[in-house]
């Protein structure tokens, strides 16, 4: 089958798997009031590519079927600085989307601006269990001791692999206990013609696991931070090395990077392996003739994957709050995690959904994808405080120096972050 | 056509040769709308599509509600034309007739408004049209159009109308004619040309405008077709085809309109 029709097939799938079946889980407590119309809306606002929010689609209406009395308005917008720009501006005109979805690294700007109405109780009114749902995501939206916001997933950083460049270089596939010394010697084998190895972003987020698992750490303290500790010996050496690698040329150049992004290098069979979260695989999927899986983050010393998760948050001083909590449930429920599951895009973050075969389809791509629940047990993540977005632009920034600008010194990138990164975090800690 | 010019082949190859210039994208843009979605991007230039494939077209138009957004844009842009140049012209020409000192406060004034940058009034807009329940109904993008959509318009007809003779417009008035009367009679007619690039700038200006839809309208239904194709812009490289066929939908009416209405501009003032 052609690749779109394909997708609809998947999205009318998905809209029919909502709409009959499963009950569990659901916590609505308006079903059943048929034949009238809808009297109340919920205004969702999520943020993803068309085919993305498809699934957010299907869950709204999946949800709309079993309560006929509420109408879930779904605000979609397409980047991730428009979804930003649009929710400031309704928050600042005082007429916010009712649910949210964020990731956690961003979450608590809103918190802190008395923006979000605070999803614990809420829950537990409507008999949500957080013992059925991984500890690490609440834990990353708890904040100011209660949960603010319903993660639905817990994605990590894997190692996607293209398949067809390994057995073109004759190369292994990645172990699930390999080390960074075998991902350095993998990513140098593949390394040949116009093919690098690697692909990693400057980011900190990309930088943190290798950090971790050298012993190191990317704060001084995780929920009171103060200063980076990126230079200090365990954190600089990891980072040292990944910028040797780069350097080295296993990893794209800036003008390649120009002219084509990782993930067109990497379905284009330009790239070995790129480094990413789950939300890869649904546009992975759709690529005809690609052949690739996951293998989990190289380790140096321990195995440490970091956290990618979003949730779903309520705002604070909605008229249809009991509404909106009663579709977080839904969403993050047995059925509603069962949707987004088999979209490919989330791990889910009800453990019963995530070992089921919704997730865990060993016929479709990743083969592997064990390899982000066996990392959970070692899933570390970054501070939840408010000014972090900041200081990951200027990590990026000066780290991007570090990968593409021989004449700048690791050491001297290092102190240029920490000067700048030091007066931003304290205007988060009173 | 009874044209009097004499046209010299010359200019005629030149604006072919630049014609085909400026054509250029938009044919790549035909033609990337027509490759398969889902192969890998191609590596270098691509141009021609093996087995061209018009479906794409019905296929965007499936992922995003496009043939809504054309008709929201439509209606956008039906609204917002006649009345920014409505608008426009009668400010502009308020400006060149008003008395020195209010003719210089006005200009001032336009000018600073002009210098306001746009996202200062992102809240404030938000924030008045939210009071007076007036979001989520497409045509609210159109109603800059109230206030000529830009300062920089009413400019451009009070530069216009500051070309006619000072003393045409006295003997108007000497003849016991309205200013209103004066407007229509004889600078409007006098300043064709003016308004028809006010009318194709505000065209351009709503048909192309994302930032006040995605703040002020929520459901991709009410979304004008610009926003539809922004979204499309975030596809994945593999399914560019379907984001360049969308394109493709959204370049159409600009283009056709322009083409008629300079056909009107010019058939207007060559037989005037």
């Amino acid at each position: 089958m052609t690749r779109p029709r394909r997708l609809w097939a998947g999205a009318a799938l998905l809209a029919a798997l909502g709409a009959g079946g499963c009950s569990s889980g659901d916590g609505g407590q308006s079903a059943g009031k048929e034949g009238s119309g809808p009297t109340q809306t919920v205004r969702v606002q999520v943020s993803g590519e068309p085919e993305e929010t498809q699934v957010y689609a299907a869950l709204a209406q999946a949800y709309e079927r079993r309560h006929r009395d509420v109408r879930i308005d779904l605000v979609e917008v397409a980047s991730k600085g428009d979804h930003l720009a649009r929710l400031s501006t309704s928050f600042a005109a005082g007429n916010p989307p009712d649910v949210f979805l964020v990731n956690y690294r961003e979450y608590s700007q809103f918190v802190a601006r008395g923006a979000v109405a605070a999803i614990g109780d809420l829950l537990a009114e409507r008999d949500v269990d957080l013992s059925d749902y991984y500890e690490q995501p609440v834990a990353a939206f708890t904040y100011d001791g209660d949960l603010q916001c319903m993660p639905q997933n817990i994605s990590s950083l894997v190692v996607y692999y293209n398949r067809g460049v390994f057995a073109d270089a004759g190369v292994a596939e990645p172990a699930d206990d390999w080390t960074w010394d075998d991902f350095v010697a993998t990513a140098r084998q593949l390394t040949d013609g116009d093919v690098r190895g690697a692909g990693i972003d400057a980011s900190i987020i990309r930088l943190a696991p290798f950090v971790w698992s050298n012993g190191g750490d990317i704060v001084d303290d995780l929920e009171a931070p103060t200063r980076l500790t990126l230079a200090e010996p365990a954190a600089r050496e990891a980072v040292q090395d990944v910028v040797d690698l780069v350097r080295e040329g296993s990893v794209p150049t800036e003008e390649e990077l120009a002219a084509q992004d990782l993930q067109t290098r990497f379905v284009t069979g330009k790239l070995g392996m790129l480094l990413s979260s789950r939300r890869e695989v649904p546009p992975l999927r759709e690529v005809e003739g690609l052949d690739f899986d996951v293998a989990p983050v190289p380790r140096r010393a321990d195995p440490v994957t970091i956290l990618h998760s979003d949730a779903y948050c309520l705002s604070a001083g909605g008229d249809a709050q009991g509404a909106a909590a009663d579709f977080v449930a839904f969403a993050t429920g047995e059925a509603g995690q069962r949707l987004t599951a088999l979209s490919g895009r989330t791990v889910p973050s009800l453990r019963s959904v995530a070992e089921s075969p919704a997730f865990l389809d060993p016929l479709r791509a990743p083969s592997r994808s064990q390899v982000f629940l066996d990392g959970i047990a070692s899933m570390r993540r970054t501070p939840v405080v408010p000014v972090w977005p900041e200081v990951e632009d200027i990590v990026e920034e000066q780290m991007t120096r570090a990968f593409y600008d021989e004449s700048d010194d690791l050491d001297a990138v290092l102190s240029e972050i920490d000067r700048r990164t030091r007066p931003v975090l304290a205007r988060s800690t009173p | 056509m009874q044209v009097t010019r004499r046209r010299r082949p010359a200019r005629a190859a030149a604006a072919c040769a630049l014609a085909v210039v400026l054509a250029g994208p938009v044919l790549l843009l035909l033609l990337g709308s027509l490759h398969r979605p889902g192969l890998p991007p191609p590596d270098g230039v691509d141009v021609w599509p093996g087995d061209p494939r018009w479906r794409n077209l019905r296929d965007s138009f499936s992922l995003v509600p496009l043939a809504r957004q054309l008709l929201n844009s439509v209606l956008v842009v039906t609204v917002a034309v006649p009345v920014t140049v409505l608008v426009a012209s009668l400010a502009g020409f308020a400006m060149v007739t008003a008395g020195r000192r209010t003719r210089v406060a006005l200009v001032a004034v336009s000018l600073a408004a002009l210098a306001v940058p746009a996202a200062a009034l992102w809240v404030p807009h938000v924030v008045m049209l939210e009071r007076l329940g007036l979001t989520d109904r497409t045509v609210v993008v159109a109603l800059p159009a109230l206030m000529g959509t830009s300062p920089f318009l009413v400019l451009l007809f009070a530069l216009a109308y500051s070309r006619i003779p000072r003393s045409l417009l006295d003997a108007a008035r000497l003849e016991g004619l309205t200013p209103l009367r004066i407007w229509r009679t004889v600078a409007l007619p006098l300043t064709r040309p003016a308004a028809f690039a006010v009318a194709m700038l505000a065209f351009v200006f709503h048909w192309s405008n994302v930032v006040e839809p995605l703040l002020l309208l929520s459901r991709e239904e009410t979304w004008p077709v610009a926003l539809g194709v922004r979204s499309l812009s975030t596809l994945e490289p593999t399914l560019y085809p379907l984001f360049l066929s969308g394109a493709l939908v959204a370049t159409v009416p600009p283009v056709l309109a322009f083409v008629l209405a300079q056909r009107a501009l010019f058939r207007g003032t060559i037989g005037a």
